[in-house]
């Protein structure tokens, strides 16, 4: 789950007020989420950081149309997930897969199993593109499927039905897995 | 097992650092951004000005006149293809649900 | 005796006239306001769209797109589309009186129910179709889940192999809809 990371009313009326140390502010807080987005959905660590460096140079130009701290998040959440849906539909051969690298700072000051979160993790990976995105946005960034539904421009019923499908399809992936790992003595 | 399973992805799927240097790379790339844009344009003598300004609007309201209808049109065709676009998704995941339920209730016949 | 007769078939006919004039075309239910729903939901999706709304909307879509001559190809033999659709924050009152105002008019022969489904998550979805001369030309949908109801009627040729190409399209989920079933 994403650190509350909002930037108060105060940060934003001094970014807005075209303080530079003050937009930094607000890209150190904003950078996990959309870093971690942009990496979950590309499946590449250099991508990812392009992505999220347009993401914030792209809020940068657009700081006018921003209306509160809460609006922000929800905007660099929108903006993120939306380039890389479009960006991997450009790039359909895009390899989706060596998130092993980012394994060893996700587990941090986690208790669950660590092999289940690995193959969580490369499970989400598989999903299609937008389906991704709606999983990733619901359980990395927490948000409801109504936000979801205006993040993506879809409609509620096709976000529940994606999280409903994909969730079904993460259980069958694990139950597989652990079939596969008593079939094969270690 | 569903709530394991949100747990579950919600351990895994915490939001990871991007190391030292995105911020540094967006403020560099935010100043260089800056530094490419045009500066105001040069200002110009106040009757031309005037002039392109009555020249501009005198357009735009003619122009604007004669597609108002097509605009209007548009509009309500653009709401209407919103609307199909919504009710063939609502439509589609509810004969998924269906399908899902009908398809592994097979399974589980099929299986046992 | 004669003329009584006569009297009787005049007013059963004018009363079946009246009520086809009322019903809309077959496969048209008359859908019920919802009222009860209409307040509490915190979101809703109220959709009508007749044949002259269908045929401006159709026009709008992109032949050169796929998914959107897909759905150009489904839209062409209807005649209307009405959704009422309404989520919830909380477990809701499920709309007894409205629904079986609805399930009333779905009677046998010229509604015939498709399926049934209750699952183990409360997802219940009934669906039926309504047929003249071994042709669909009416397709209605209520579904229901603890935080969400939906009807949906569909007016008009339904070709569910069509319905079935719009899979993937517009976010619409893969489907691998059993025509059949």
């Amino acid at each position: 789950m994403s650190q509350p990371s909002e930037p108060s009313e105060e940060l934003l009326s001094r970014v807005l007020a075209g303080e530079a140390p003050a937009f930094a502010e607000v890209v150190r807080l904003q950078q996990r989420s959309v870093y971690s987005l942009a990496l979950r959905m590309l499946g590449d660590r250099q991508k990812a950081e392009d992505l999220a460096q347009e993401v914030f140079l792209q809020l940068h130009r657009n700081l006018a149309t921003i209306e509160s701290g809460r609006h922000l998040e929800f905007w660099l959440r929108k903006v993120t997930a939306n380039r890389a849906i479009d960006r991997l539909r450009r790039e359909p051969r895009v390899e989706t897969l060596p998130l092993e690298a980012a394994d060893g700072v996700a587990d941090e000051g986690s208790d669950a199993d660590p092999i289940l979160r690995r193959r969580l993790r490369a499970l989400v990976a598989r999903l299609p593109p937008a389906p991704r995105a709606v999983v990733l946005l619901r359980y990395q960034e927490d948000l409801d499927p109504t936000d979801i539904a205006r993040a993506l421009n879809m409609s509620i019923h096709t976000v529940k039905s994606h999280l409903k499908r994909s969730l079904a399809a993460l259980r069958k992936g694990i139950e597989a897995a652990a079939q596969d790992e008593l079939r094969s003595p270690t | 097992m569903s709530n394991d399973l949100d747990a579950s992805l919600r351990a895994a799927l915490r939001p990871v650092d991007p190391g030292e240097g995105l911020t540094q790379k967006v403020l560099a790339a935010i100043e260089q951004d800056t530094a490419g844009q045009p500066g105001p344009p040069p200002a110009r003598q106040s009757g031309w000005r005037w002039a392109s300004v009555a020249l501009t609007v005198a357009l735009l309201l003619g122009l604007g006149t004669a597609h108002q209808w097509q605009v209007r049109r548009q509009e309500r065709g653009l709401e209407a293809r919103r609307q199909l676009i919504e009710a063939l998704q609502v439509t589609s995941a509810k004969l998924d649900v269906a399908y899902r339920v009908v398809n592994d209730e097979e399974k589980t016949e099929n299986g046992s | 005796m004669k003329r009584q007769a006569y009297l009787a078939i005049l007013a059963a006919a004018l009363l079946l006239a009246t009520r086809l004039a009322s019903a809309g075309p077959p496969g048209q239910l008359q859908l019920p306001s919802f009222d009860s729903l209409t307040g509490k939901s915190s979101q809703s999706v109220n959709i009508t769209l007749d044949s002259t709304l269908l045929g401006l909307a159709a026009s709008f879509l992109d032949s050169n797109k796929p998914e959107e001559a897909a759905a150009r190809q489904v839209v062409s033999g209807l005649q209307g589309i009405y959704v009422r659709s309404y989520t919830f924050n909380k477990d809701f009152a499920y709309p007894t009186a409205e629904v079986e105002a609805v399930r009333k008019q779905l009677v046998p022969p010229t509604w015939q129910r498709l399926v049934q489904v209750r699952s183990k998550d409360q997802d219940n979805v009934d669906i039926y179709i309504s047929a003249d001369r071994g042709r669909a030309n009416g397709l209605v949908i209520i579904a229901s889940d603890p935080r969400e109801f939906t009807i949906v009627n569909i007016v008009g040729s339904i070709d569910l192999q069509k319905l079935h190409q719009l899979e993937g399209k517009f976010g619409v989920p893969k489907l691998q809809l059993s025509v059949g079933k």
